[in-house]
């Protein structure tokens, strides 16, 4: 009996599957096997009925069409996705070739989804694919890259606070600064080489959009920096230490040993902008919002709690692209195979169906998540903001025990620290008689920041 | 501290805000606007131009940088791949399961399901259904109902106002977009449809609504409204059709053959007879597909003509070669830009990885000049050898030594109403011709180019107005 029934199992697999031994079956951890790509012998062409629920012609009066890539939405994007969240939950935006999907749930569904939908790397973006391989979820660069954030960020923050007056621009020398500087000293360069790697890290972070002079600036810095990595990275093969490149130079991986060009990759897709744009928003927003930096004076445990609201109020990456691995019919739409999803992670950040006076900035807000989210970005039934850059929910216990903390933990802990350093060193500390607190986009699809922060001390 | 500046880089993210408010500047005709270049002397191009107006009146020089550098150029602004060598869009033009039709254009919504967004059999069984009574000698018996339209429409222009039509010292100055091109093609079409004489007007009406709402535009609503009313308005008479079917009349009052909604209902598919909602899909695609392209054929032959005094000539001596001129013309400046695709499976083209269900742009207008195929390609020149100007095929792509342009496309999914709207502009343009005395261009009411004294460029629309003068 027993044999009887693992065979049609295994037969009812093969019929799912005909005679494609190459399209991947991933087993979810449900158990519910999922074809990763609908099998191609069926995929000549599409029957009519299919049409016939496509027929829907939606009309989008609210918004007229270059709306979302205006720069009025580069500045306050928050009114065109109230009105995409409300008006159009799934907005097929011609201009972009895409769909936009707003609502907390929708957004989240696809964040944590990947058999339907697929992330692209920024080398693809970069047009480049094979040039370097991502080593950055290696168990052994983790450790190294937590290890780098959890000892450096201490000093580094001592030499920033010493260098803060009043007039500071908290933006660029102290969000974009604070960033660069750990992962110098996690690489373990040398110090006089930190104007030469910041600025070509920050030219690759940027190159891999739409703009083609950004790109062309952003594949050289890519090549500097790999003939930068190349000697480094024999040298610490040979004498390994405890940083970052030691780490991926020591790894054991299909391929061959890294180069510097893999170096470069792997800090490519490393997430640059959660930490730089969350200390600046975060800044931004309680210089802006005195009642609640008194509620951070008042109880230091406070600041995680600033620092989560902000990625919620004020998310730096907005949206996030996503591409449909096949036809999906979501959202009351039929999303066909290839199609360019934009997740708003900034819409779904406000959404009153799960946050209470979205648009308020309200530090320790009870109807949010408060720890690690998991599954569908919450912990506790609560929602957590949705910041892309973290990555998906980790599937890992909150403290593990044989892992490095997540990219989530990391990034929380060391924004939590050195701001809380900065608010010890100056708690006095305001915004520049006059200045005004502006978040932009300096590119449409770049993040969402604050870059003049002038503070008094 | 080491010594550390961002300013630089902020000041240089600050220039790119400013340059993203501002417009590309207008260049002089054929020449792009300088987008900064590669080390190794490749121009590069900014997404953003395809938005301007500059590439709007100007887009040649554009295209000539992705067919000579990036034929498969990859615009992660638009999420689309522009597929621009004549060769590259033949190739994917015929391979229609390969590269395929599916409906994420946006003509869906207003337009409903066509055939635009059928592949593969399903298209093949679909695509004679209504291109059967648009061509060969179906489309014979009609070409003397398109000689009369033309006709009333001309003797017409005595009684039109002020705004369009202009006696002065023995020389009309007529419009003739407003006085004919605007219209001519929708009468023809809604009187080989046999729609009753006393809706044409109304049926305009609803063919600019559609039109103008296409495009997840911002009068997308009207155009929708526009289809719902079209769609009441063609299912009753669709319904009166099934019973008694309606006929087209030579000049003798004699029945040619059923008009075409008659002869759609009783078309059988699989076995069944055609649903309304079919009938009206395929007749509001005639419609979208009858009216913008052949006005904008007969403004934009008229203009390019009169700009080349010895050709218009050549014409006027001959009448064989008014199908030479209506090729070149569409050739040289069409008013269809191309064709949406859809690639079914991962396909590499010219190095570029395109995954599959990727929007690849196949850009007509740049393979029309693809000096690959034509020599010098922004010169207007009906007498050029290496335009196929024969009868219009399927397969025409390359006989004689000689390639089709690709105002119609190629392949299976080639214009139905290539032929009807060759015999439309030509016809029209000979009873235009046979109508006006030494006609030529009223440069005073017509729109320049930046010069402030030439002409403007036709670009990627149409002409607009065509002000012309002749002698009374």
């Amino acid at each position: 009996m027993q044999n009887e029934s693992q065979e049609s199992t295994t037969k009812a697999k093969d019929a799912v599957n005909p005679a494609s031994p190459d399209s991947k079956v991933t087993v979810g951890r449900n158990g519910v096997a999922i074809a990763a790509h609908a099998p191609k012998e069926h995929k000549d062409y599409r029957t009519y009925e299919v049409y016939q629920r496509e027929r829907v012609g939606q009309s989008t009066p609210k918004l007229r069409p270059g709306d979302l890539r205006s720069p009025a939405f580069m500045i306050d994007p928050y009114p065109f996705f109230e009105t995409l969240r409300e008006d159009y939950p799934c907005y097929r935006d011609w201009s972009s070739n895409g769909f936009w999907v707003s609502q907390y749930n929708d957004v989240t569904s696809i964040f944590a989804d990947d058999a339907n939908f697929e992330t692209r790397s920024k080398l693809w973006f970069y047009n480049f694919p094979d040039y370097g391989r991502n080593l950055g979820h290696e168990l052994p660069v983790l450790i190294a890259r937590a290890k780098g954030f959890d000892q450096h960020t201490v000093p580094c923050m001592e030499e920033i606070i010493g260098g803060v007056s009043s007039g500071t621009n908290l933006g660029m020398d102290f969000a974009a600064r604070l960033p660069l500087m750990i992962l110098v000293r996690t690489l373990a360069l040398p110090e006089d080489d930190f104007q030469f790697f910041a600025e070509r890290y920050w030219r690759m972070q940027r190159g891999f959009l739409w703009d083609p002079v950004a790109q062309k600036a952003g594949r050289q810095a890519m090549d500097e920096l790999s003939a930068y990595f190349d000697p480094l990275v024999e040298q610490r093969r040979a004498d390994p230490g405890e940083d970052f490149i030691s780490a991926i130079a020591c790894l054991d991986v299909d391929g061959g040993p890294a180069t510097g060009r893999d170096v470069t990759a792997t800090l490519l897709e490393d997430d640059h902008e959660t930490l730089h744009g969350a200390l600046a928003n975060m800044w931004a927003l309680l210089l802006s919002h005195a009642d609640q930096l008194e509620v951070v004076k008042s109880d230091q445990r406070m600041m995680k709690f600033a620092y989560l609201e902000t990625l919620r109020h004020s998310a730096p990456v907005l949206f996030a692209q996503r591409f449909a691995q096949h036809e999906v019919e979501r959202f009351g739409r039929l999303l066909p195979e290839g199609a360019l999803v934009l997740c708003a992670a900034g819409a779904a950040n406000r959404d009153p169906r799960v946050y209470a006076d979205p648009d308020q900035f309200i530090v320790g807000r009870k109807d949010l998540c408060q720890r690690e989210p998991r599954g569908q970005y919450r912990a506790d039934g609560l929602a957590a903001g949705v910041a892309f850059g973290l990555g998906k929910p980790s599937i890992y216990p909150a403290i593990p025990e044989d892992r490095p903390p997540s990219r989530y933990a990391l990034t929380r802990d060391t924004a939590t620290t050195a701001s809380t350093l900065l608010l010890e060193a100056f708690p006095k500390i305001s915004l520049q008689t006059g200045a005004e607190v502006q978040l932009r986009c300096l590119r449409w699809g770049e993040m969402h920041t604050c870059w003049q922060l002038p503070v008094a001390v | 501290m080491p010594s550390f500046s961002l300013d630089a880089l902020a000041d240089a993210a600050e220039s790119e805000t400013q340059l993203s408010k501002k417009e590309f500047p207008l260049m002089p005709v054929g020449q792009a606007v300088d987008m900064g270049f590669t080390d190794d002397g490749v121009p590069l191009i900014d997404p953003r131009i395809f938005d301007s107006p500059e590439f709007f009146r100007n887009p040649y020089p554009y295209y000539r940088i992705l067919r000579d550098h990036y034929p498969v150029f990859h615009d992660k602004l638009h999420n689309t791949y522009w597929v621009t060598r004549y060769e590259d869009i033949t190739a994917c033009y015929f391979d229609d399961e390969g590269f395929n039709t599916i409906p994420k254009g946006s003509s869906s919504g207003v337009l409903g399901n066509t055939q635009l967004e059928l592949s593969g059999v399903e298209h093949r069984r679909r695509r004679n259904l209504y291109g059967q009574h648009l061509v060969g000698k179906s489309l014979e018996n009609r070409i003397p109902a398109i000689e009369r339209l033309a006709k009333e429409m001309i003797a017409d222009w005595e009684n039109l106002g002020e705004d369009v039509v202009q006696d002065k010292d023995g020389v009309r100055t007529v419009n003739i977009a407003a006085a004919f091109a605007n219209e001519f093609p929708i009468r023809v079409v809604s009187e080989i449809l046999g729609i009753p004489k006393d809706a044409q007007g109304q049926f305009f009406y609803w063919y600019n609504s559609m039109m103008a709402g296409l495009g997840g535009s911002a009068t997308h609503q009207m155009g929708l409204e526009a289809r719902q009313d079209l769609e009441d308005y063609i299912s009753d008479i669709v319904e009166q059709r099934r019973v008694t079917p309606t006929y087209l009349y030579d000049n003798d009052g004699n029945p040619i053959s059923k008009d075409i909604i008659s002869k759609l209902c009783e078309t059988k598919i699989d076995n069944d007879y055609l649903s309304t909602e079919e009938i009206t899909s395929n007749i509001a695609l005639v419609i979208g597909g009858g009216g913008e392209t052949t006005r904008g054929a007969i403004l934009n032959l008229w203009y390019l003509l009169l700009q080349h005094p010895d050709q218009f000539e050549a014409v006027m001596e001959d009448e064989a070669n008014w199908d030479l001129a209506f090729h070149e013309m569409l050739r040289h400046s069409s008013s269809i830009g191309g064709q949406p695709r859809h690639n079914t499976h991962d396909v590499e083209m010219h190095g570029v990885k395109v995954p599959a269900g990727s929007l690849m742009e196949m850009v007509d207008f740049s393979a029309n000049h693809d000096d690959r195929i034509f020599k010098d390609p922004e010169t207007f020149n009906i007498f050029r050898d290496d335009l196929y100007a024969g009868k219009i095929l399927r397969s025409g792509y390359n006989k004689d030594g000689k390639c089709s342009h690709m105002a119609f496309g190629v392949g299976p999914h080639l214009c139905p109403g290539a032929w009807i709207s060759h015999q439309e502009t030509v016809v029209g343009s000979k009873i235009l011709a046979a109508h006006m005395k030494n006609p030529r261009i009223n440069l005073d009411k017509m729109p320049k180019d930046i010069d402030g004294t030439s002409l403007a460029p036709i670009g990627l629309i149409s002409v607009r107005d065509l002000w012309l003068d002749y002698d009374l």
